[in-house]
């Protein structure tokens, strides 16, 4: 039971940070067209400027991660406007290379300004202490980050079906032509969502590094992500909660009925499994290919 | 692609041309430095010519064929530890090539079977997993035999530096120059234009006869057994194998190479993975100069890591058809002044 209670809570907790990550994926790619390999970067970035501001400046917490979510999501705004701008409507592949160039670009720049430094994101107002549920001990703050994280998902979500601007963000990337036609500025439109996109990729950053430690070994995390993008529906956004949490959840039994090594490799096997037997996913939009 | 002149096909005379100017030039190249510098310089240009063979290979499969994969570490791993079997079998040097391109040729057609289902941004995935999945069976196998340290291979040449990189260099010359005449064999044939046909219009391959599954599998095959057979020789060349020397930046490298050489062609192989090996051996003493010896020393890693990515973000957005279409716009330029 106590075993069953660490994959259940285990895998909800990753699950809310895939959920943020899935939903971030999901918006550029409804922008876009583009699969971001660079998400991580992101991720990464947004925990490495939180704890050095913080180590820097000594400001509280919330004031430190909102100017470096801020700065994430302009460099967002920017991946669209210099480079994914000018390569729309091209074949898929070729935006995925320009991520990984990015990417590697973001990579050099994290390693010069950062270097091997080790970042502790600490957050005020958490209590250290651990609860007991169903016979296994948790850390009150795994739960209050997973309540966060899925409670983050839920609202943005929620703003996009039920809000102007969701609507608008929506009809944007379902038809351009039509959106514009119909006074939206599409252009506009997909620069919020890319700079929203990179936010979510950093509010999932700072959410695990504040769990764990400020590694570049996050990145993976948002490759780790795909299938859950992919099982919801590239792109569906509600598709985005259901797929983090599945995959979160898959990845909570293996780890604890499997063991830690064997996450990744179930993940990718899962990833395989979905796009053969189920390519569209749960929600995303059956794409018709006549021969 | 774009519809440029670069992208039709090419007449078999153009692509012969195009293959005896680059292994021309190739042999040249490799000779000159093999007789008249120093052991690091053939070192490197050995390197380049191992980036070569996995870079042909991966042209015909993206190039050609337009299959994109990030699959190249999965297929290196696969050579790498087809040798490492091999040796622990007791077989000889070359016997182990050969086994390796079987069995990473097998490898490939089993990562191209879900190309027959599916293609664009699923494939990138699902040859990304089959990347992680290879990973971790090697991962397996060595963490059960050896440890962490990773497994030796015997040399094929021993004695000096200089001999023994001489020696590297030569091979790997004669093995490019054999796999460069294979593509260009294959890509100025049958089986190159039913490639292009289903790179180009895959809709309306079956109706003027190509057999779209089979093609694509034969892609997936001869491309994974070319990569596997440098996955091999890097085993025996780095005298060492390991699943840490395989990351994904190693398969998106061999994507840049192809993307900056120039898509589908045999010259944009060759210098594109010039390009991309050279570049972290010509950064350090480029920073050196212009920023000063205490900057290089301490980022020139992570310059050569910026550099590199910006190389990708200027060659995607301005100049898909890479080095190669510089060339040929080039030459085209240089006709038209003389003949007016």
């Amino acid at each position: 039971m106590d075993l069953l209670t660490v994959a259940v809570i285990g895998g909800l907790s990753l699950g809310a940070i895939y959920a943020l990550i899935a939903l971030g994926l999901v918006l550029g790619f409804r922008a876009t067209d583009t699969l971001n390999f660079s998400h991580g970067q992101f991720m990464l970035l947004a925990a490495y400027l939180t704890g050095k501001f913080k180590i820097m400046t000594g400001l509280p917490f919330w004031i430190v991660a909102l100017a470096a979510l801020l700065i994430v999501a302009a460099v967002g705004a920017i991946l669209y406007r210099g480079l994914l701008q000018r390569l729309v409507g091209l074949p898929h592949f070729i935006p995925v290379i320009a991520t990984l160039g990015f990417a590697a670009i973001a990579d050099g720049i994290m390693g010069i300004l950062f270097g091997a430094e080790q970042f502790v994101i600490e957050l005020p107002g958490i209590p250290d202490e651990h609860i007991v549920l169903f016979g296994a001990r948790f850390a009150a703050k795994t739960l209050i980050l997973t309540g966060f994280g899925f409670g983050l998902a839920l609202l943005i979500a929620a703003g996009l079906h039920y809000t102007d601007l969701g609507r608008r963000v929506r009809a944007a990337g379902q038809d351009p032509l039509l959106a514009s036609q119909g006074g939206i500025h599409v252009h506009r439109i997909y620069l919020a969502s890319w700079a929203v996109s990179a936010a979510l990729a950093g509010v999932a950053g700072i959410v695990h590094g504040s769990s764990t430690v400020v590694s570049p070994g996050m990145i993976e995390l948002a490759l780790l992500a795909f299938p859950a993008m992919l099982l919801g529906g590239l792109d569906s956004i509600g598709g985005a909660l259901v797929g983090g949490a599945l995959v979160g959840l898959l990845q909570g039994f293996v780890a604890a009925y499997l063991g830690g090594e064997y996450v990744n490799v179930v993940s990718y096997v899962a990833l395989l499994v979905i796009m053969l037997f189920l390519p569209e996913g749960l929600y995303g939009t059956r794409k018709v290919t006549r021969v | 692609m774009t519809e440029t002149a670069l992208q039709t096909p090419p007449s078999w005379k153009v692509a012969r041309q195009e293959f005896l100017i680059t292994a021309g030039a190739m042999t040249a190249v490799v000779l000159v430095c093999g007789v008249t510098t120093g052991s690091f310089t053939i070192f490197v240009v050995n390197q380049i010519l191992l980036a070569c063979i996995g870079a042909l290979g991966l042209n015909l499969l993206m190039g050609t064929a337009g299959q994109v994969s990030i699959g190249n570490a999965a297929f290196l791993t696969c050579g790498a530890f087809t040798t490492v079997l091999c040796e622990r079998a007791g077989l000889p040097f070359p016997v182990d090539l050969v086994l390796a391109m079987v069995s990473c040729g097998l490898f490939g057609a089993a990562v191209g079977l879900p190309a027959l289902r599916i293609k664009g941004i699923y494939l990138i995935l699902s040859t990304m997993a089959a990347h992680f999945l290879a990973l971790f069976a090697a991962e397996k196998y060595q963490s059960a035999k050896v440890g962490s340290a990773g497994f030796m291979v015997d040399p094929v040449f021993s004695g000096s530096l200089l001999f023994v990189q001489r020696g590297w260099s030569v091979l790997l010359l004669a093995i490019t120059l054999v796999v460069m005449l294979a593509v260009n064999r294959l890509q100025t044939g049958r089986t190159g234009r039913a490639w292009r046909t289903i790179r180009d219009r895959e809709d309306a391959a079956p109706a003027i006869g190509v057999h779209t599954a089979r093609y694509k599998l034969l892609a997936f095959v001869i491309s994974s057994a070319v990569i596997g057979l440098q996955g091999a020789l890097l085993a025996h060349f780095s005298a060492g194998v390991s699943n840490e020397s395989f990351p994904l930046t190693v398969a998106i490298a061999a994507i840049a190479m192809i993307l900056i050489g120039g898509m589908g062609s045999i010259s944009g192989s060759v210098i594109g993975a010039a390009i991309i090996t050279a570049l972290p051996h010509v950064t350090p003493p480029l920073v050196d100069s212009v920023l000063g010896s205490s900057v290089s020393a301490q980022y020139a890693a992570q310059i050569a890591l910026i550099l590199y990515g910006t190389l990708i973000v200027v060659f995607i957005s301005y100049a898909r058809d890479g080095v190669r279409g510089w060339i040929i716009h080039l030459a085209a330029w240089l006709s038209r002044r003389t003949t007016q």
